[in-house]
């Protein structure tokens, strides 16, 4: 991230969307770590796997971000269009839905 | 695909992923999608927040009847679903109407989350009461 060209916009409209996708990727890697503390008394092994995935979704995210910041940053001001960012996006939606469904059986566990 | 279509493919070379939110209108100020892709971002912690809501409620046994406990945490988790679709699905339309040059749709669940959000919320407060 060590750009010394100047940004593409004045609002920082990329490095925001950079620090967005870092805090949703942390946030990601909190709720695996949640999800091995209170899931284990119920789901063993199963809430460690599920906690490990989400962690390791995370780091991906975290890191994927940086990459996809330096490559915004280079279409854009190179006169380029935004590349899609269409595959994290649905990795992400679809990774949180079994999630919330893996939380959903831990539920019907549990109560 | 329109005349706008094959301007954008001459700029990019490449076919941007889905089609369907790539294939027609025009290309719209980066900013606009960034900010879209922003809120997808919000929504995924929100529904991040929501479900850790539904298991922190039954997994700390927060003080309450169990019946209306359980319903909120099962509620909880349904709305923390449905906000994550409603990331995807808003990020894709949204995306396809400022292409368009469309009026951004709104977000089509958020009432259904805001007025389950209260539901939940109200159970929580009636199981502590009784």
């Amino acid at each position: 991230m060590t750009t010394i060209d100047p940004p593409f916009d004045a609002g920082l409209q990329p490095e925001r969307t950079l620090l967005a996708w870092r805090r949703t990727g942390l946030s990601i890697g909190v709720g695996g770590l949640l999800f091995i503390r209170f899931a284990i008394p119920e789901l063993g092994p199963v809430a460690v796997g599920l906690g490990i995935l989400g962690l390791v979704l995370a780091a991906i995210a975290y890191v994927d971000a940086a990459r996809r910041y330096r490559r915004a940053h280079a279409h854009l001001t190179g006169g380029r269009v935004h590349p899609s960012p269409a595959v994290p996006v649905m990795l992400v939606a679809a990774s949180v839905a079994v999630f919330a469904v893996a939380c959903g059986i831990w539920l019907g566990v549990a109560a | 695909m329109t005349e706008a279509g094959r301007r954008d493919d001459r700029v990019d070379g490449t076919h941007r992923f889905p089609a369907w939110v790539y294939r027609d209108g025009a290309e719209p100020d980066p900013r606009f999608s960034l900010a879209n892709e922003r809120t997808f971002l919000a929504w995924v912690r929100t529904a991040l927040a929501l479900l850790a809501g539904g298991v922190g409620l039954e997994a700390l046994k927060i003080p309450s009847l169990d019946g209306p406990r359980l319903a909120a945490s099962a509620a909880l988790l349904v709305l923390g679903l449905l906000a994550v679709v409603q990331g995807w699905i808003g990020w894709a339309r949204t995306e396809r109407s400022l292409r368009l040059a469309r009026a951004i749709p709104g977000p089509t669940l958020g009432v259904v989350i805001a007025v389950g959000v209260l539901v939940a919320a109200g159970l929580v407060v009636i199981g502590s009461l009784l």
